[in-house]
């Protein structure tokens, strides 16, 4: 045994050799492989090499040769400072997902994402890097939305929508906040402030639906080169929805209007469950077809759902299929977080932005539901109005939550449920009219 | 560049939210259609509850026996 190993050395050796006596004959073959060739060096060389190469030398002085990802220039500041910045956000997400609870299934897969991407010389987030790899394969064709929304089809349930359907009108108004912060969007252009152009304007408008997978689907196809920024202010403000909506639900309502109490929803049938998605589905395809992927999506997951014979698949869809799915879009959205791409101006014109985005929203459904309780018919309480802006079941919660607040026997989670659903639909509407705008 | 954004901007949200509220009052208007349709043509098969409430009846008339047994059974 020994011996058969000593003569498989030997003969490795000897190969080798041949190789290297063969070597500069062959020179402009094998130029590629000859860069590859390990060069004997001294150890005290070999040792300042590796210190040249670890992470403390690349923060410190940045190899000035080094490219982004897309092999554009890099400022020195991008590949030191701002990398040591963007981590140190990143452990800011951390805090916020572990300690606070702010929708840690999304932004801690973000900021690990962002953590890897601001590595130097490893490239995780290039082309190369797994984390480009899982960028190309689902966000930059906008496929990961999409599977979000299936997802996310079966697990909606269009009963108290269905029920109740008059409240589809507070979602619908929720959607103001798109388009208001659209028009803001464009007037900071028109002062000289900021530098958007339309399409990046429609983009980070899209934030004020609250619906991450249709933000995220936008900017994949209107403003790609903001796509970090504008996820990542998408599903931070989803994730603070407690916070930022009830002042405005108070500051825009009376105590006697948050204490309505509203007639107890009727009995949906299952055939009506079924043929809704089918419904909402031949309305788009007649209205909007450049909404299609999106609704019809999200009404493949929920037919699934309501069909009742395909168990399976809609357990896969609701639970496996979407924490899948989750886990790369995290990641893929984490690795728009490098700091040559976040760390821009126009970063902190879309976190403002997106936050009045998402108050017009909010405000503009609640003051739907106050237009609404001039007409005859039954009351609603405004409180469920600000469950318009999607962020399903988030933002039905938080309605519900304020309005326990006044009233401990007033239960408004499945009412406000209604605006919630119908919200989504309202953005994805929304966002196929911003496509259409732009084909 | 000599376009006025911020018209555009507007006119943007006019065709939006035109479109969205559009879309939302024909869907709330084809709901309305289907559930009248529904329950008119296609309702749903009622539960058939009687067995529960004889049940019922039946304990009723079970704990009226005993009662009465014990009460017959306290005067005695």
């Amino acid at each position: 045994m020994k011996s058969f190993v000593i003569k498989l050395l030997a003969l490795m050796f000897l190969s080798f050799g041949a190789l290297h006596a063969s070597a500069p004959a062959s020179a402009e073959a094998l130029s590629t492989h000859q860069e590859e060739t390990y060069v004997s060096q001294p150890f005290s060389e070999m040792i300042t090499g590796f210190l040249g190469s670890t992470g403390i030398a690349a923060f410190i002085n940045p190899d000035p040769e080094e490219l982004d990802p897309h092999g554009k220039e890099m400022s020195d500041f991008h590949k030191s400072w701002g990398r040591i910045i963007m981590i140190l956000v990143t452990f800011f997400l951390f805090w916020l997902a572990i300690k606070k609870g702010f929708e840690p299934l999304l932004l801690l897969p973000i900021a690990f994402g962002g953590l890897l991407a601001n590595i130097p010389i490893a490239g995780i987030a290039g082309d190369h890097g797994f984390l480009g790899v899982i960028y190309n394969m689902g966000l930059a064709n906008e496929m990961f939305p999409i599977l979000i929304f299936m997802g996310v089809g079966a697990m909606t349930d269009f009963g108290p929508l269905l029920s109740n359907p008059k409240t589809a009108l507070l979602g619908g108004a929720a959607q103001f906040g798109i388009f208001g912060t659209l028009v803001g969007a464009v007037a900071l252009t028109q002062i000289g402030l900021a530098d958007f152009t339309l399409q990046q304007a429609s983009a980070i408008s899209i934030i004020g639906g609250a619906d991450g997978p249709t933000s995220i689907f936008i900017a994949t196809k209107l403003a790609p080169e903001l796509l970090g920024a504008i996820a990542v202010a998408s599903y931070s403000y989803m994730a603070m929805v407690p916070i930022i909506q009830p002042p405005i639900m108070r500051a825009l309502t009376t105590e006697a209007e948050r204490k309505i109490k509203m007639t107890t929803l009727r009995h949906v049938s299952r055939l009506e469950k079924l043929v809704f998605p089918i419904m909402v589905l031949t309305l788009a395809i007649l209205v909007l077809p450049a909404a299609t992927p999106l609704i019809g999506a999200f009404m493949f997951g929920n037919f699934l759902k309501e069909s009742g014979v395909v168990e399976r698949l809609n357990d896969t869809l609701q639970n496996s299929l979407i924490n899948t799915v989750t886990i790369f879009l995290g990641l893929g959205v984490g690795s728009k977080l490098a700091a040559n791409e976040f760390l821009v101006p126009d970063t902190m014109f879309i976190m403002a932005l997106g936050i009045v985005a998402f108050s017009v929203g909010t405000a503009s459904g609640v003051l739907m539901a106050k237009v609404m309780n001039m007409f005859p018919g039954h009351k609603v309480n405004p409180l469920i109005g600000s469950a318009g802006v999607s962020a399903v079941p988030m933002a039905a919660r938080v309605s519900n939550k304020v309005g326990m607040e006044y009233d401990r026997s007033n239960m408004l989670l499945m009412h406000a449920m209604g605006p919630n659903v119908a919200g989504v639909i309202g953005s994805a509407v929304a966002a196929g009219v911003l496509i259409s705008l732009f084909q | 560049m000599e376009t006025n954004l911020i018209i555009e901007g507007f006119k943007f949200m006019a065709l939006g939210m035109g479109t969205v509220f559009l879309f939302l009052i024909i869907l709330i208007f084809m709901m309305n259609v289907m559930s009248i349709v529904i329950q008119k043509f296609f309702p749903e098969p009622k539960q058939v509850a009687s067995g529960s409430e004889n049940k019922q009846q039946d304990n009723k008339k079970i704990i009226a026996a005993i009662t009465a047994a014990i009460t017959h059974h306290k005067q005695g």
